[in-house]
């Protein structure tokens, strides 16, 4: 009897610590993404971009919005949608914009503010043609400028990670194979990319831009010393954590550091073509002539 | 038998072995030299899933850019012998009157050099400047250098979608026949031409190409091109495209549009009042 009731009471103390235990024992399993052959995560797939935008505090008025263009909600078009209601939930938690400085107020150098608030003014109308929106001129989109409304599609292969953007049909090969960087006299509009993985992180330094793409409506331009690093990094199926920093030490006193989402784009999404350069009656509406003579 | 050589072969015996070791031996030589000549067989590359391996920069070698068919040189354009099969291109009477007047006004309506425009398919594959292919299970990339121009070929077993409109690039289906990339391409925009010769076609064209590896470097790009409106039979384009082998080799930037807008547009002032 004595034995029995011990017994029980062995039993029933083990049966209230055991579920006390064992959640000690156990972490919540972390989410490995599936792997491409070469071992490093598999991020293939179309992608809808949210929240990498150099939205600055205290921003000067931009001359564009008078025409609408600026702090709208864009509608959905094409395929911008995101797979599933958890990727779009998934959105509102997640860091966006710039992050560092946590005020959003822009380390600016003082004569670089002015020169840029300075080039605003002539914008609208535009002076001559180098006044004229990037965007409205078929300007490839630099590494801010593609939006969120055109879908990016990861294509991976040993030795390389290709970003494909819809919006201006812009191709981003970075290669991981260990490479350098072209030479200094190369200057591109979407610079030159090489990538190496930390982990499960790919990162991406890019240099050798050109001066002639926009960070946004008001910062229409940057300088040739611009220096970018990317982190992607997959957290869960649908999304992929997207951290840029900034250097441009012609315009800014410091770095800043940009947060941003690929979420996974609706089921169906396809790149599209997007035709800017042979639709646009922009530049001969500016200008009053076209490059052909029926235009 | 003479018993004083004991167990040795007679003379004849021995030269018929030794005739016969040299023989097997010289014929052996004799049917390897073909593939020495040759030199190793060079298997094309394969991707995992066992399709040959596209993937790479290419380029082609050949004035096809200036116009396909046998023409002469002259101020920076280089001659060409024909990249149609059988010569000529099949025009109907009026369309080859239309080719012969977009021919004379090339400089100022050639859309791809005139207006920096998409050069539309097949011209984009033979414009003067390299690609890259990027090759997944479901997906071929082409990425142009020319305009940064980009298609995408679904090799994921999809028809062309009903109701598209026409692309400057088209739509593109492919799928494997063999070791030969079977690629259908329709909705190509009919403002496209040919080439710089003011070839040209109409909305209905439909072209199917076919890249074929040779070996590693080397792939054989022929292209059917069919257009009722335009052409009075089916014809075809063939030409070799060749792997761009240097180290680090990567596709740069052509921003034809931009260089092209500063040279128009440039120095000139904007229409006062005008709403962009």
């Amino acid at each position: 009897m004595k034995r029995t009731l011990l017994l029980i009471a062995v039993a029933t103390i083990l049966a209230a610590t055991l579920p006390a235990l064992q959640a000690q024992d156990q972490t919540p399993a972390k989410w490995s993404p599936p792997r491409t052959p070469d071992g490093h995560p598999d991020m293939q797939g179309m992608w809808a971009r949210r929240g990498a935008a150099m939205a600055e505090a205290n921003a000067p008025k931009s001359p564009l919005s008078e025409f609408g263009a600026t702090g709208q909600p864009y509608p959905t078009v094409f395929n911008t949608g995101v797979s599933t209601p958890q990727a779009a939930a998934a959105l509102t938690n997640r860091p966006s914009g710039i992050i560092e400085p946590a005020n959003r107020v822009l380390p600016w150098r003082p004569e670089a503010d002015a020169a840029r608030r300075e080039f605003l003014s002539h914008m609208i109308p535009p002076a001559s043609l180098k006044y004229v929106e990037a965007s409205a001129r078929c300007v490839p989109p630099g590494l801010l400028g593609g939006d969120d409304r055109h879908p990016y599609q990861i294509v991976q292969r040993p030795g390389s990670f290709v970003l494909m953007y819809e919006y201006n049909h812009v191709t981003r090969v970075i290669h991981t194979d260990g490479r350098l960087h072209v030479g200094p006299n190369i200057r591109l509009y979407m610079g030159d990319s090489i990538g190496r993985w930390e982990g499960d992180t790919l990162v991406v330094d890019t240099t050798n831009f050109n001066d002639k793409t926009s960070f946004s409506q008001t910062i229409p331009y940057h300088s040739e010393a611009l220096h970018t690093v990317e982190r992607f990094t997959m957290v869960d199926p649908n999304i992929i954590d997207y951290q840029l920093t900034i250097e441009d030490p012609k315009l800014f006193t410091a770095p800043i550091r940009i947060a941003g989402t690929f979420a996974a784009a609706a089921k169906g999404s396809e790149l599209m073509e997007f035709a800017c350069a042979e639709g646009s009656q922009t530049l001969p509406n500016i200008f009053g002539f076209g490059l052909f003579p029926e235009q | 038998m003479n018993l004083a050589y004991g167990n040795r072969q007679s003379y004849d015996e021995r030269f018929m072995k030794k005739t016969m070791v040299l023989g097997f031996f010289l014929g052996t030589l004799l049917l390897a030299i073909p593939v020495w000549a040759q030199g190793p067989a060079r298997a094309i590359p394969r991707t995992p899933d066992g399709k040959p391996d596209l993937n790479g920069v290419w380029q082609v070698l050949n004035a096809a850019a200036w116009d396909l068919e046998d023409h002469n040189a002259s101020l920076r354009v280089p001659a060409g012998q024909s990249v149609v099969e059988g010569g000529e291109i099949p025009y109907q009477t009026a369309a080859l009157a239309k080719k012969k007047e977009n021919f004379q006004r090339r400089e100022s309506a050639d859309p791809a050099e005139a207006a920096c425009y998409m050069p539309g398919v097949p011209r984009a594959t033979y414009m003067p400047f390299p690609f890259e292919i990027i090759q997944n299970p479901k997906l071929i990339t082409m990425s142009y250098e020319f305009g940064h121009t980009r298609r995408s070929i679904f090799t994921d077993g999809t028809p062309h979608p009903d109701g598209f409109p026409d692309f400057w690039m088209g739509d593109s289906r492919g799928k494997w026949e063999g070791d030969t990339l079977v690629v259908d391409v329709t909705n190509l925009d009919e403002r496209t031409w040919l080439d710089h010769a003011g070839n040209h076609h109409s909305d209905a064209l439909h072209v199917v190409e076919r890249y074929t590896l040779m070996d590693p470097d080397h792939m054989l790009y022929e292209a059917a091109l069919e257009d009722p409106k335009v052409f009075t039979r089916p014809w075809k384009i063939s030409m070799p495209l060749y792997r761009r082998l240097e180290k680090n080799v990567k596709i740069l930037e052509y921003e034809c549009v931009q260089y092209l807008q500063e040279q128009k547009y440039g120095n000139a002032k904007p229409v006062v009042g005008a709403k962009p």
